[in-house]
């Protein structure tokens, strides 16, 4: 049997594609951390994160850095408002909701804005 | 009759007002009762003992705005009544299911059915021909695994109660980028805001709209169309309206600071800009304008018309260049469509306009 002939796709439409694809390691963003409530507070508080970075990573970053034990929960919220979903990108964030040149991440040992 | 002289200023307000609402209600009805056709089927590596092999296959007509978590029931119903062998499934642990497409993607709990249906249509257009098609759809082939699920890279537990929170804060964000703040959002009664998860559990549109459209703009209040705008009439054609005053109490689609806009490409990434409703030349911001700002490379700008000769005196600028092409609710867009329209009502119930890009052969 005869297979039927497919057209190929054009080489800049792959290489577009393959463009928007790359992630530039130099490119990190301000993530403010600010505690809230009771929960533990930091040292520091200002840290550059990569901005292709999923916010799964900053959550995991800000539990380590906190050394929060695995199995206690840790709510983050960006600006006082919504948890993120834990797959979209620091980038992503921080194009929508920077405050001055930062993204703000506020943290809560118990649900603060349910 | 003097009864039949021109309508007063009134009556052609509340008629703009009544199309809004009806292009508005129309547009996410038909978004809300869509459906893809699903066929789910066992790992066969994974089935227990004594399974009845040669059934293991579930198919679904399932609703765009359902997640999987919402759709485990009744395929478990199914598995446990026609496939398993009862004493072997009570080994089978539900928090270990999880699904990925027969390409090995896996299907995040969190993204709507019908997202996940037109992410895979997009990534199939990079290895298959066929454009899609809205009259005919193929079934999306997914894997069902029933053990050691990647949840590092699922993300989500695959509970309805994570569903729910993932998808409330969804709707919380939309809520900030299109206003600037929550309010909408943490404004309504704990009641209603539950009630807009059990509208999506329930698949009952009245339900969910009944407190969504506190949080929805409608698709009035444009300040100027565009001429390549639809003839008015024509199914898609939206009013305009240029006097501020016609303003209803409810917001406009037109004056929200960014529409709530993700675009998916094939194989990833997910990408996220802002998305004025409005230009600052003050005209409606468009896909095309969107697109081509954003993704130049796979939307370039149309060529200028070549220079008048005498052969040619009224020169047509070429076609644009056509390498990929938009799906919105499975729908493919035409670049004219405005942001604020679609923002309106092509939008998902978790209140993002999930813009999906094929690649055109």
């Amino acid at each position: 049997m005869a297979e039927a002939i497919q057209p190929a796709i054009a080489e800049e439409v792959l290489n577009a594609l393959d463009s928007y694809k790359q992630k530039d390691p130099t490119n990190k963003i301000i993530v403010r951390f600010k505690g809230v409530g009771n929960a533990p507070i930091m040292k520091q508080n200002m840290y550059k994160i990569s901005a292709q970075n999923r916010f799964q990573a900053v959550i995991q970053f800000l539990r380590k850095e906190l050394g929060w034990p695995a199995g206690d929960p840790l709510f983050l919220y960006i600006n006082s408002t919504f948890s993120p979903a834990p797959d979209d990108t620091v980038l992503n964030l921080y194009k929508s909701f920077a405050t001055e040149s930062f993204l703000i991440v506020n943290y809560s040992t118990t649900p603060a804005w349910g | 009759m003097s009864n039949y002289n021109r309508p007063s200023q009134s009556t052609l307000r509340a008629e703009k007002d009544r199309n809004a609402d009806y292009n508005t209600s129309l547009f996410r009805r038909m978004s809300w009762e869509g459906t893809v056709p699903l066929e789910i089927r066992v790992d066969p590596k994974e089935l227990p003992a004594n399974s009845d092999r040669g059934l293991e296959c579930y198919f679904i007509q399932a609703p765009r705005i359902s997640y999987l978590p919402l759709l485990v029931p009744e395929i478990k119903r199914f598995l446990m009544d026609v496939v398993f062998d009862e004493t072997a499934a009570k080994s089978l642990k539900d928090e270990d299911w999880w699904f990925e497409s027969e390409e090995g993607t896996l299907l995040k709990w969190h993204w709507s059915i019908g997202l996940l249906y037109d992410n895979h249509t997009i990534s199939t257009s990079l290895r298959s021909p066929n454009p899609p098609s809205t009259s005919m759809s193929v079934p999306m082939r997914l894997i069902l695994h029933l053990a050691a699920p990647p949840n590092d890279k699922l993300f989500l537990s695959s509970t309805i109660e994570a569903c729910k929170q993932a998808f409330m804060n969804q709707l919380k964000e939309a809520d900030f980028v299109r206003w600037g703040n929550t309010r909408r959002m943490v404004g309504l009664r704990k009641v209603d805001q539950d009630g807009l998860w059990e509208g999506i559990k329930d698949h009952n549109f009245d339900d969910f709209w009944r407190v969504a459209s506190k949080l929805t703009p409608i698709a009035s209040g444009t300040p100027s169309s565009r001429p390549t705008s639809p003839p008015p009439g024509s199914a898609l054609s939206r009013p305009g309206t240029s006097d501020p005053t016609t303003q209803s109490d409810r917001d406009s689609a037109y004056s929200m600071r960014n529409v709530p806009i993700r675009m998916y490409l094939p194989d990833g990434p997910v990408l996220q800009e802002l998305a004025p409703p409005i230009l600052e030349d003050g005209m409606p911001n468009t896909l095309r304008d969107f697109i081509s700002k954003h993704l130049q490379l796979l939307f370039p700008d149309r060529p200028p018309p070549p220079p008048p000769s005498r052969l040619n005196p009224n020169p047509q600028a070429p076609p644009p260049l056509e390498h990929a092409y938009i799906l919105i609710q499975g729908v493919v867009c035409p670049p004219e469509a405005e942001l604020g329209w679609l923002g309106a009502c092509l939008v998902g119930a978790d209140g993002w306009l999930n813009i999906c890009v094929g690649i055109t052969r």
